[in-house]
């Protein structure tokens, strides 16, 4: 017995002792050792972190009421393969009854419902209020409560469609900014995602007795834009106008900007695109250029044409300013007191420089003769302001460049911003400083030019482009208004005052008069740049252009500045074409847009006796009345009037009229009444070809067409545009209205650019 | 052998018989037994009589706290799978009651006449595993004898479900106890202290293997040769039988495929286990474990057994306790087993005869060998095996089998000359 003892107790301790002591040491291995690891492997497996998208801020335009963008709740679909891959009944329902819903190809959702490693993936993205309740129905009709999940998510939408889009830019997928605003402002816009923690049994579904942790998204802040989507609309408006009538091939910009604040109101540029659906090529001509390519390379030739169109040319790219450049250069000048605006020169029609074989030209190839600096500005003289060059000498040349803003990126709050190419003090030889005097041979953005012209237009202050006038957070406090302090003074008030003055001379006589507006004192500039590099490139082509405009008014307080250039008008014929100089490509433009975008601004007309003479008179309206009544209301006004159809009685009840009520008709002109019977087919008249003609020529040729013509802006030299097109079957006595300007390239041949 | 004229009443009996014949060397000086029974005669009717208060206070905290994290570990997960929480601790608290009854009464019944049952047991006993056997081997009657996977563990007859293999530990405990106190002297013998033995662990081994009940099959080989040992068997048989063994499982593994390695590999770092080894469970096990640290995440606080750690009220409920109690819990937990095994022990080897003191340890071995395995399958200090902790785990009839098997070695205290305080 006593042996038996020791057996059971050395047996006893063994096991006790052995096997405890065993499982203490792996207790102590797994608890402490590795604790750290299992309780986070444990916890990985049943927190479930979900992330909760901030909505992004909307953008709003300058009135504050139309919405640019903004996001609206859509979800993300995504399976959870690893709670129903083992399950083969479930995979089958959920693929079967998802695919229709969602569009999806059934066989490829059943294969994703298999990976039994993923815990997320993503099977449609973006659905809409229907869709979701689609989804959510089947899962409850199906009673599936694992294994799919619907994660919020927003969806960018853009009212206005093409309108900013080259502004607004767009979102990605995940709805980050990829282009534009929306990438500029990502970060004030995007908001900061929240987090939801839930803890999730076995099955998926929610701990019962464990709460959520919630940092709740914050939305992001709104911005509210500089940029009026009214002035917008017209700019874009004029611009597609513009780009098809002088058949322009590369291109347009329009900006307008308070000179004031730097605050920019419109910036439309072509080409563009739908920010909703910006993945598709708009622009016909583009497409039809790749579609003539060989199928392989179209992929990459719609990718190109994609960037194009998503660029924003009035900042990503530079252009060779031309003589719009020259209101600079005579700032300088006047601003050193090298010149006053009655100094004399004289253009011999070109300038000799040593070690060249021909003389740089002015583009009046007989020379302007002895000028003052004013006419010299008006007709935009190239020896002029080679001359300005050579007085003010490339070091204060180049000083006043830089404080103009044109060596360095204006800071405007739009992405790609490019830098100027120019020549730097030490390379700016007396060739070099003379092309660039009169604006050739260097490249600047069309935003560093107006900027530069704002300066002139505001008493000599450059200011702070910009697009964002203020951020608001969601709750509607301002977090952040734009900075529209200047950023120097460039030149004196008295200098820019000089200048004003001269350029709205030139606006009204000069060689600018293709922007005049009625009712408005308008300052401009021309510039007609020739494309000198890609003409290099290859000199079989002809000589390409880029008209441009670039103003201010109104000229007694100059308010707001425009930039309006065209990029290689003309057509594919330029040679041959007569719209490529800026005056008659862009001035016209930019008349059109001040003369509708002043009054929208508050800036009303005031017309000068010789203007309020050529103003058109508002057609009554005398539809419905008797001829009786009809000829005293039209005689009151002096107008005249015809009548087409039965007039033996005046009691006859007038039936219709030309021009409508409520339409423009000239000073003495007349309205045509017609009355019952008349025949529709005889009273409809062929538009006439009116360019080129000059205003006696084409009132005559009008009028023998029984049609009326009335003139906006200047009636000197020949007519450039007229508002409807040749060929065209109208109305008797409808009324053209005609546009005259000159087609001058005012800058001369200039030497190659090297950079 | 005279043990059936022994009472471990006692006293109830003394007037009519007179003083009990005595085993010269067994029991102490006469006048001191003598002096202890007159103490008794004033605690006749008390249940509590003689018996070992220390053994049954740690019996009944260990069903407390059993209880208790049965409750916590099970509610989460019959919750989801049964639609109330209170599923198993209800069934088990019911059986926990009847359990405790039964092991009060059986404590009052003579362990002696135990002899008697001893061949009507073992014939019960093997019939069952036979119907075990016959049923959900040879003819796969699943309401009779229901199968999981590979394994037929369970009867269900009379409405009653339960493993006949729970009953087979008993009687080897009851049969080894029985020949070994038959064999007193003869046990070093081949004859005796083998043969026998050998044969009715090898009926019962083979019967509870046929039921793909693997940790069953350990358990009463362990059971048995624990009790041969301290039997009497010559330890050479031992040395014997651990090396034929030892050489059969290394030719299991050497011959069983390379998933038996895969296996063996998949224990050693269930993370990276090879391909086709599922260790899911040992895994959710090691996180809840890791969950707990040193001192637990708190009664009820668990998050594995939501549904991650598969029965988490069964075989892996050590898992939750280490979870919610942490190592301090779990330690204590083992040293709850731990004194209970040596109070067992203790009893068991004051027991006044061979018989009772073989019963005893028998029944104190396989509470340790189960409580021992199983802590160390949780912990994945050994490989699986589905082993379920002793007053811990889910499972009635287990229950009432190891309350009643208390009640015996209560029952052996109440005679044993051990101080009961």
């Amino acid at each position: 017995m006593e042996t038996m003892r020791k057996k059971a107790i050395g047996l006893t301790a063994a096991l006790v002792i052995i096997g405890f002591g065993a499982a203490a040491m792996s207790l102590f291995y797994w608890q402490i050792v590795r604790g750290e690891d299992m309780r986070t492997a444990a916890m990985d497996q049943s927190l479930r972190s979900t992330t909760l998208p901030a909505m992004r801020g909307s953008i709003y335009d300058a009135t504050g009421t139309k919405v640019l963008a903004q996001s609206a709740s859509v979800w993300t679909v995504v399976l959870e393969p690893y709670f129903i891959a083992g399950d083969e009944e479930a995979r089958r329902t959920i693929a079967s009854g998802l695919a229709p819903i969602l569009g999806l190809n059934e066989e490829e959702l059943y294969e994703k419902t298999g990976k039994k490693d993923s815990y997320y993936e993503v099977i449609k993205r973006k659905i809409e209020t229907e869709t979701r309740d689609a989804v959510n129905q089947f899962l409850v009709d199906n009673e599936i409560d694992s294994g799919v999940r619907l994660i919020d998510d927003y969806k960018r939408y853009y009212p206005y469609g093409r309108v900013a889009a080259n502004i607004l830019g767009f979102t990605g997928l995940d709805g980050n900014g990829l282009e534009g605003l929306e990438l500029y402002y990502d970060d004030e816009l995007s908001g900061t995602p929240g987090r939801m923690v839930s803890a999730r049994n076995g099955w998926n579904l929610d701990m019962p007795f464990e709460k959520e942790q919630m940092v709740p998204a914050e939305n992001g802040n709104d911005l509210v834009l500089t940029i009026d989507e009214t002035v917008q609309s017209i700019l874009k408006k004029y611009l597609a106008e513009g780009i098809e009538k002088y058949e322009v091939k590369n291109g347009a910009v329009a900006i307008m900007m308070d000179v004031k604040t730097g605050g920019i109101i419109g910036l439309s540029v072509s080409p563009d695109y739908d920010p909703n659906d910006p993945f598709t090529v708009l622009d016909e001509k583009m497409l039809s250029d790749i579609e003539a390519l060989p199928e392989e390379e179209q992929d990459e030739a719609y990718s190109a044409a994609l960037n194009l169109q998503w660029r924003n040319k009035a900042v990503a790219d530079t252009y060779i300013p031309g003589s719009v450049f020259k209101m600079c250069v005579g700032s300088m000048g006047l601003e050193e007191g090298l010149i006053t605006e009655d100094s004399m020169w004289m253009c011999t029609g070109g300038v000799h420089f040593e070690g060249m074989k021909d003389p740089i030209k002015c583009w009046k190839h007989g020379g302007h003769g002895s000028t003052t600096f004013r006419e010299g500005l008006c007709n935009s003289c190239n020896p002029w302001f080679m001359h300005i060059g050579d007085l003010l000498g490339a070091e204060t040349f180049s000083k006043y460049r830089e404080a103009f803003g044109f060596t360095e990126k204006t800071g405007i709050d739009l992405p790609g911003e490019s830098y100027s190419i120019y020549h730097s003090v030490e390379g700016l030889g007396p060739v070099e400083l003379a092309c660039e005097a009169f604006g050739q041979n260097f490249t600047i953005t069309p935003v560093q030019m107006i900027t530069a012209s704002c300066a002139i237009a505001n008493g000599g202050y450059l200011v702070r482009p910009h697009v964002v006038d203020r951020i608001v957070d969601p709750e509607g406090n301002i977090v952040k208004t734009a900075d529209t302090s200047y950023r120097r003074q460039v030149i004196s008030e008295k200098t820019a005052a000089t200048i004003t003055d001269i350029l709205q001379q030139n606006s009204e006589s000069g060689t600018a008069n293709g922007g005049y507006v009625m009712g408005y004192r308008v300052c401009g500039k021309t510039g007609t740049s020739e494309k000198v590099d890609k003409h290099n490139e290859d000199r079989t082509k002809p000589m390409e252009y880029i008209a441009s405009y670039c103003g201010f008014a109104p000229a007694e307080d100059p308010q707001y500045a425009l930039l309006v250039f065209f990029d290689e008008p003309g057509g594919e014929d330029v040679e041959n074409s007569s719209f490529t100089g800026g005056n008659k490509v862009a001035g016209p433009i930019f008349s059109k847009i001040m003369e509708e975008v002043l009054p929208y601004l508050g800036v009303d007309a005031q017309y000068t006796q010789d203007e309020y003479d050529q103003l058109d008179l508002v057609s009554p309206s005398v539809v419905g009345k008797t001829l009786e009544e009809a000829y005293k209301q039209l005689g009151d006004m002096g107008l005249t009037c015809q009548v087409i159809g039965s007039d033996w009685d005046t009691s006859i009840t007038v039936t219709q009229q030309i021009p409508e009520s409520g339409a423009n008709v000239p000073k003495g002109g007349m309205v045509v009444l017609y009355t019952e019977g008349f025949d529709e087919e005889g009273t409809l008249v062929e538009v006439p070809d009116l360019i080129d003609y000059d205003l006696a020529n084409a009132t005559y040729m009008a009028t023998i067409h029984g049609l009326q013509v009335s003139v906006r802006g200047v009636s000197e030299g020949t007519v450039s545009l007229q508002s409807i097109d040749p060929g065209q079957k109208v109305k008797l006595g409808t009324v053209i209205t005609l546009t005259f300007a000159e087609n001058i390239n005012t800058d001369g041949h200039a030497p190659e650019l090297d950079e | 052998m005279a043990a059936g004229s022994r009472t471990a009443r006692g006293l109830r009996r003394v007037p009519q018989s007179g003083p009990p014949r005595e085993r010269p060397g067994e029991e102490g000086p006469k006048k001191k037994t003598r002096g202890r029974r007159i103490r008794q005669r004033f605690q006749v009717f008390s249940l509590g009589q003689g018996l070992d208060m220390p053994l049954f206070v740690f019996i009944m905290v260990l069903l407390a706290v059993g209880l208790v994290m049965l409750f916590s570990a099970s509610y989460a997960d019959s919750y989801y799978r049964q639609g109330d929480s209170y599923y198993y601790i209800k069934r088990q608290g019911v059986y926990a009651l009847i359990g405790v009854a039964a092991m009060l009464a059986i404590s009052t019944f003579d362990y002696h006449h135990y002899h008697k049952f001893v061949l009507p047991v073992a014939g019960v006993t093997i019939l069952m595993l036979l119907a075990v056997v016959l049923f959900g081997r040879v003819l796969g009657i699943e309401e009779i004898a229901p199968s999981e996977g590979v394994a037929v563990r369970w009867l269900n007859i009379f409405g009653i479900q339960f493993q006949p293999s729970e009953i087979a530990k008993f009687a080897v405990i009851l049969i080894f106890a029985h020949l070994i106190s038959l064999y007193a002297g003869k046990m070093h013998t081949f004859r005796y202290g083998v043969v026998p033995f050998l044969g009715v662990l090898g009926l019962f081994g083979l019967l509870i293997f046929l039921e793909h009940h693997m940790s069953g099959t350990l358990i009463i080989l362990l059971i048995g040769g624990a009790m041969m040992f301290v039997g009497g068997t010559r330890p050479r048989w031992f040395i014997l039988g651990i090396s034929l063994l030892g050489a059969a499982l290394v030719c299991y593994l050497l011959f069983g495929g390379s998933y038996q390695i895969d296996r063996v590999v998949g224990w050693r770092d269930p993370f990276n286990a090879p391909e086709g080894v599922d260790t899911y469970q040992t895994r959710q096990s090691l996180y809840a474990i890791g969950s707990g640290g040193f001192l637990g995440l708190g009664l009820g606080q668990s998050r594995q057994k939501y549904l991650y750690l598969p029965a988490p009220q069964n075989d892996f409920i050590f898992a939750i306790i280490c979870e919610e109690l942490g190592m301090v819990g779990a330690l204590v937990i083992m040293v709850l087993f731990g004194v209970l095994i040596w109070r067992g022990m203790y009893v068991s080897l004051k027991a006044k005869d061979r018989f009772g003191m073989m019963l005893g340890l028998g029944i104190t071995f396989q509470v340790g060998i189960q409580a021992v395995l199983n802590i160390c399958v949780v912990t994945n200090t050994i490989p699986n095996t589905g082993i379920s902790l002793p007053f811990f785990s889910s499972g009635g009839t287990a229950l009432l089998i190891l309350l009643g098997e208390m009640g015996i070695l209560l029952n052996i205290s109440r005679s044993a000359s051990v101080e009961k305080t």
